[in-house]
């Protein structure tokens, strides 16, 4: 295990120095899927014999597999053989005056920083020179505890070890279609290790990482926490990101071992198509945590408000005895977005407890689904779950659903749950309005209202820009 | 279709051929009875990957073969005063082992307007209305109702005219008795309230003997305009069988249909209740509870959809298994675009008393309309041992103390029945519940 600083330090700077990025962007394969294509992808990210063979098992079994159909998605179907497995974006524009003028007024909407903006809107990596600096200023800090916190192609290379004993390990090759096609495909994504006993001293977020913007459409995320280590990590970003895949099929697997504590934040806003239905991601996520030691705990908060589809289902296994999970979610679908989301929380371990708060928002045509599974297993002694699922509606044609899954095997389980539905009502509006309240303003008071329980487990900025990014994603749902 | 027939389906398959049902040589009849028998081939059993099936599993039906029918049960004396308590004397139309007894049911004296027979009888003399019963007109999925459209051969035809009041209940009871073998049968009723009218039914379930028939019976329910009806079912058939229901009930504009259920008997049960509150204003209000123990497994799947404007429906199940029991329930609403100003409620608690037990419920809302207020909730957990001590330190032993909690867990669900019959219900209650009786 290469966990002295010293060695960190020596393989983050090789990275650096081999110009990495450039060496994606100068080659990509034909499209099509087959194992000549997954041996040239291990090639080309120069991964370990294990890694490629690791890739093509995950591969043979996919093809076994087919598109799941339970969600209540309606797709088309994707062509598989029609998406080159490795390429970089190609038609990069070199400047901000070559951007999207509309993309650039939500960036102005949300305040994001100018710097930003040109990383956000895809600008070639070597137009954008200040958040390398504070990348690395990350990166040393983090280093002196102990943290590894790198690419997952940095890690395979330099951390092979650890990233052979946990990959794989949460959510196994071939879990499910999408992530037996991850398993096979996966461009890159982050790798997190916390030592035993360490407090991560700051928020670990994809902004730090330096050309986290293009980790692909097969973004693949292991983070570790050894006994007693704590995390907060902070995926994507509430400003839109540009791309031009189509299909993302990601795996964050979390790991925690005895009184750990991981938690993992996300805020999802890829494109989700024009007003119309047209274009937009197809974003299909596995997420799953691991609490394999005694008093872990692994929440998941996620603001989910991008994509033309959202198929995702964070989810704890509560291993360890008196482990907890947590899953609080928003989920916003406007225009003709579908979002299919929700959690899982298996009891396995005594005395262990979940709690899930799902707050769903449809406007337009947006379909807008919980989906969740709490499941007691026969010797999960005393375990108790509370699970809390509100959908508010905005217009005539949108949906709103709710499918939970309630399994006990264990009559010392305690296992509630409660949902409803409704429109902000007439009478909530007349007072806002009655006040001087502008409709919109007042829409968004209370969205933020409703959505505040979750907000409140973000960490503090990101809380704030979510809230601007529910605001400037409603444009338009009233009236 | 399965490559291999399970011995189920080809079971099945040889009593189609070899069945000569009711109305067997009337055209329309024929044709459909043989599309639905290859939409039943066709499709075989459901397994668990079909939501509606998930948590039901039929392995261990697949792997049994029925005898088409029992050739004696029009003779088979079974004492349906003490299986069915309260209904001597009452207007009642008894099938045993899924064929229509003459002698034990009572089709006179019923209000004015009020028309009860078999199905069987219904086909031989004019078979035309019930074209639309038995026309194959299903676009569903649904195996047994496919199974049963093909092979029903007896039923209920219960018909209220407009503005009648059919006071006091009528009563359906569907015995199960020793046929000297496993047999299957099939039986489709319909249920139709005319405009303005109103009728009161009570359904049993019961079982003599312990033989694990099979049964699978599709109801039909027609509330027009206005109409309301309150229905009972107490089903505590015998502890080997296998009893399938599917009950389909449209409710037209201002109709009202009350639902009690109270599901204690069986191997496998299964209860799929599907309402429709197709007119405006149209009201659905279920309660309903479910006891489970031994290896016993029940399934109740209630399924509400609103489609007309301001629809209420609300529903409320109580679950309780002990032993190696499995209780499922799968309660979902849909409001329709459109449905406007719907009110849906529908609550599940669930008791799980036992190591080996296990509860799986499934509360669902799919919501495709604005102006709706909708809520559901759904809990298990067990018996609050602080009222447990309570009960005890006031003398009363854990076992008795125990069985009454159970008994006033249940009761909430049964609270609506009418009096009578409600302590009908608690009798059939207790003699299920664990336990000392208290004197």
């Amino acid at each position: 295990m290469a966990t002295r600083p010293g060695e960190i330090e020596a393989a983050l700077s090789r990275r650096y120095a081999a110009g990495f990025v450039t060496d994606i962007e100068s080659d990509s394969l034909p499209p099509g899927l087959n194992e000549d294509a997954i041996r040239a992808l291990s090639a080309r990210k120069q991964e370990p014999a294990w890694m490629t063979e690791w890739r093509l098992a995950a591969y043979r079994h996919w093809l076994t597999m087919a598109p799941p159909r339970w969600a209540k998605l309606r797709l088309a179907p994707i062509d598989f053989q029609a998406i080159s497995y490795y390429s970089a974006p190609k038609n990069r524009p070199q400047s901000l005056d070559e951007v999207d003028p509309r993309l650039l007024e939500t960036y102005e909407k949300l305040g994001v920083p100018l710097h930003e903006r040109a990383r956000l809107a895809g600008v070639a990596v070597d137009a954008v020179f200040d958040s390398v600096s504070v990348a690395n200023t990350a990166r040393e800090e983090l280093a002196k505890v102990g943290v590894i916190f790198c690419s997952m192609s940095e890690a395979i290379r330099e951390h092979g070890e650890l990233v052979r004993q946990y990959l794989g390990s949460v959510v196994p090759r071939g879990d499910n279609f999408f992530a037996a096609l991850n398993s096979a495909v996966f461009s890159d994504g982050s790798f997190v290790f916390i030592p035993k006993g360490v407090r991560c001293p700051m928020e670990l977020s994809t902004y730090f990482r330096i050309n986290a913007g293009h980790t692909g459409q097969f973004e693949r995320t292991l983070i570790i926490a050894e006994e007693g280590a704590y995390v907060s990590y902070l995926e994507g970003c509430t400003a839109p990101m540009r791309d031009e895949n189509q299909l993302h099929a990601a795996v964050v697997e979390l790991v925690a071992l005895e009184r750990a504590h991981i938690k993992y934040s996300t805020v999802q806003n890829w494109y989700p198509g024009d007003e119309h239905g047209r274009g937009g991601i197809y974003n299909f996520v596995t997420k799953r945590g691991d609490c394999r030691g005694n008093d872990s705990r692994i929440s998941w908060t996620q603001v989910e408000t991008g994509s033309a589809i959202t198929w995702k289902y964070p989810s704890c296994i509560l291993r360890g005895d008196r482990s907890v999970g947590e899953f609080h979610s928003v989920a916003l679908t406007h225009h003709w977005q579908q979002a299919d989301t929700g959690t899982k929380m298996i009891h396995v371990g005594r005395d262990t407890k979940s709690k899930i708060v799902s707050k769903g928002i449809s406007a337009g045509h947006g379909q807008n689904s919980y989906r969740g599974l709490v499941k007691v297993e026969a010797g999960a002694e005393n375990a108790r779950n509370h699970t809390r699922c509100d959908s508010l509606l905005i217009g005539k044609h949108c949906g709103a659903h709710t499918f939970p899954y309630i399994e006990v095997k264990n009559p010392t389980a305690i296992v509630e749950h409660e949902a409803t539905t409704s429109r902000i009502s007439d009478d909530q509006m007349f007072y806002c309005r009655s006040r001087g309240i502008g409709e919109e303003d007042a829409v968004s008071m209370i969205v933020d209202g409703f959505c505040r329980q979750v907000f409140r487990e973000l960490p503090m900025e990101f809380a704030v820009e979510a809230k601007k990014l529910l605001e400037v994603s409603l444009e338009g749902a009233i009236g | 279709m399965n490559a291999v027939l399970s011995p189920f389906v080809q079971s099945m398959h040889a009593a189609a051929q070899a069945a000569r049902l009711p109305g067997s040589g009337i055209g329309w009849l024929d044709q459909a009875r043989a599309e639905a028998l290859r939409a039943f081939l066709g499709r075989g059993l459901p397994d668990t990957r079909n939501e509606l099936w998930k948590y039901t599993a039929l392995r261990t039906l697949e792997r049994r073969a029925f005898a088409p029918a029992d050739p004696d049960a029009a003779t088979r004396t079974l004492d349906i005063d003490a299986l069915a308590p309260g209904t001597r004397g009452a207007a009642r139309i008894v099938f045993v082992n899924g064929a229509f007894r003459a002698d034990l049911s009572r089709l006179d004296g019923l209000p004015g307007g009020v028309t009860l027979a078999p199905l069987s009888r219904e086909l031989a003399e004019r078979p035309e209305p019930l074209r639309f019963l038995l026309g194959s007109r299903q676009r569903d999925d649904d195996a047994f109702a496919w199974l049963n459209l093909a092979l029903a051969s007896d039923g209920v035809i219960l018909r209220v005219a407009p503005g009648v009041r059919a006071d006091p209940p009528v009563h359906v009871i569907h015995a199960g008795a020793d046929a000297g073998g496993e047999i299957a049968w099939h039986a489709r009723s319909l249920i139709e309230v005319g405009e303005g009218a109103r009728l009161d039914l009570v359904e049993h379930h019961v079982g003599g003997g312990a033989q694990g028939h099979f049964a699978d019976l599709v109801c039909e329910v027609m509330l027009h305009p206005r109409a309301g009806l309150d229905w009972t079912v107490l089903q505590h058939a015998a502890g080997a069988m296998t009893l399938l229901r599917r009950s389909d009930a449209q409710l037209h504009d201002d109709a009202r249909l009350t639902l009690h259920a109270l599901e204690l008997g069986g191997r496998l049960a299964r209860h799929e209740i599907r309402a429709t509150l197709a007119g405006d204003r149209a009201r659905f209000h279920g309660r309903g509870a479910f006891v489970l123990r031994d290896r016993q497994h029940g399934d109740t799947e209630l399924l509400v959809e609103h489609r007309g404007r301001d629809t209420v429906s609300d529903a409320m199940w109580r679950g309780v298994a002990d032993g190696r029991a499995r209780g499922v329930f799968h309660g979902s609403i849909t409001v329709a675009q459109g449905a406007d100003g719907a009110d849906a409620n529908l609550s599940n608690k669930n008791l799980l008393l036992s190591r080996s037990a296990e509860i799986d419920t499934r509360p669902v809302l799919e919501i495709h309309a604005d102006e709706v207020k909708a809520a559901h909730g759904a809990t298990v957990g067990q018996l609050d041992e602080n009222v447990l001590f309570y009960l005890r330190s006031r003398g009363i032993p854990e076992a008795a103390a125990r069985r009454m909690l159970v008994r006033a867990f249940c009761a909430e669900a049964l609270a609506g029945i009418e009096p009578r019959l409600r302590e009908r219900c608690d009798a059939l209650l207790a003699a299920v519940l664990p336990g000392e009786v208290l004197p």
